[in-house]
């Protein structure tokens, strides 16, 4: 299954997109970064569906909330950056 | 026992806060710590009760409420984060020794005490505006004094203190549940409050709402981000929140939150100011007691101080306990609020009333002090 990772400075962070996408309608789960990921150690993520990216992007600009990376899921289990 | 404590610590909480707590303990386990369910769920409340006191607060941004043990706590780290050695600090002639101690203690600090009388705003803004006016680098306001119930003019100071550019930080100890606080209109550095009083919060609970004012934190350690980097995250609320969070105290201080917001401040205020006359129509007839009451309504809240000619005032708060009412006798540590009103040689007997507080019982507690009054020995 193809989905986005949208990866958060903190769980405070990821706690208010979770809960910033939900207000909006946007199905978010809420899951600690996959190792790989965390560039500076342990964070948390929000994990959506490939086809609500764009509306997720839309809500969480007009809520003020920062994203810091995006990643996309690849057939091989891996994950590639998203360009913002 | 009739309970006149609160403002040292509510006793009496809505039942969903012990329960809460409670099941906490046991379901529970620690914010920022692991993917499993029992962190996620705490880290769900931590999340709910930020904004819980987001929205009772009028802050934008739930981070910004920090978690603390006390309102002692986020007061310290309010100071540490603003004072440098070598600046003049303004404090208000009512504040506790959450706010003085810590600046006495750091070094090349220089206080000045804006002094006025008591239940006298406006003589208390003037004496803010000289001393901005001098020049000072930090400003520091109690919204409610902690002995006398006197309702500073916190807005005003805010007001002062934003036209001049000068960081202030609001000690809500007393006033945070039964006084409309607002954490973005105030333009406050911080506003520190604990969560065990006004709040109905479990002990060992305390909120620091921050502005975008830099940070210093007063602990270092885990926060469950950033844990390659060997400095404190640089964001909020991890940077002031190292170590396991208080999560029964936080589980039970959003049920608190959840009351005050259900009820409203202003019907607890409501209430708490008419127990606070009913009791100064009463000690206003009883031979020999000076009560410390303000003429206007909106100059007190729901605390109150007296003093009774030829009583200690610990002998008589001992003799009222052993009586079966609660008060509290002595400085409360607010040497400063005495010295500013002249009561410090004396002290005063507080009483002070909550949310569940009830006129019979003040009625109780007046018709207790009475027969004290006329059988005890001073």
């Amino acid at each position: 299954m193809v989905y986005y990772l949208i990866i958060c400075r903190s769980l405070t962070y990821a706690q208010r997109t979770a809960a910033a996408l939900s207000r909006a309608g946007i199905t978010a789960h809420l899951l600690r970064t996959p190792a790989s990921l965390g560039e500076r150690g342990c964070s948390y993520s929000v994990k959506i569906s490939h086809r609500r990216l764009a509306q997720a992007l839309q809500t969480l600009n007009r809520a003020g909330v920062p994203v810091e990376r995006i990643y996309i899921t690849q057939g091989d289990g891996s994950y590639k950056e998203v360009e913002l | 026992m009739i309970y006149l404590d609160s403002a040292a610590t509510t006793l009496q909480k809505p039942r969903t806060v012990a329960r809460a707590a409670a099941q906490a303990i046991t379901t529970l386990a620690s914010p920022g710590r692991g993917g499993h369910r029992p962190a996620m769920e705490a880290g769900a409340t931590a999340f709910a009760c930020r904004e819980e006191a987001a929205a009772l607060f009028g802050m934008e941004s739930p981070e910004r409420v920090v978690f603390t043990f006390n309102a002692t706590h986020a007061l310290n780290i309010a100071l540490h984060s603003l004072v440098r050695p070598g600046m003049k600090v303004v404090i208000s002639g009512y504040e506790h020794n959450s706010v003085t101690r810590p600046l006495y203690a750091m070094p090349q600090v220089e206080v000045r005490v804006a002094d006025a009388p008591l239940f006298d705003p406006e003589a208390m803004v003037r004496r803010f505006k000289e001393e901005l006016e001098a020049g000072v680098d930090v400003a520091v306001c109690t919204h409610v004094s902690n002995v006398f119930g006197y309702v500073l003019p916190v807005e005003e100071i805010a007001d002062l203190c934003s036209k001049r550019g000068v960081p202030l930080v609001v000690d809500a100890a007393q006033s945070a549940g039964c006084l409309p606080i607002d954490g973005t209109e105030w333009n406050a550095a911080f506003i520190a409050m604990p969560g065990h009083k006004g709040l109905y919060g479990p002990q060992g609970t305390g909120l620091l709402l921050c502005s975008d004012a830099d940070t210093t934190p007063v602990l270092s350690g885990g926060t469950g981000s950033n844990s390659l980097e060997q400095s404190m995250p640089e964001f909020l609320p991890d940077r002031l929140e190292a170590g396991t969070h208080n999560i029964p105290g936080i589980a039970g201080l959003r049920e608190g939150l959840r009351y005050v917001r259900s009820r409203g401040t202003q019907s607890i205020l409501a209430h708490e100011r008419s127990l606070i006359q009913q009791m100064v129509d009463g000690l206003r007839w009883m031979d020999g007691v000076e009560v410390f009451a303000a003429r206007r309504e909106e100059d007190q809240a729901g605390v109150l101080s007296f003093r009774v000619a030829g009583w200690d005032c610990e002998s008589l708060g001992e003799e009222l306990g052993r009586r079966g009412v609660a008060v509290r006798a002595g400085l409360h540590c607010s040497p400063t609020a005495h010295r500013t009103a002249g009561t410090l040689a004396s002290g005063t007997i507080r009483a002070s009333v909550s949310a569940f507080n009830t006129p019979a019982e003040v009625e109780g507690f007046l018709s207790i002090l009475r027969r004290t009054l006329s059988d005890a020995t001073p």
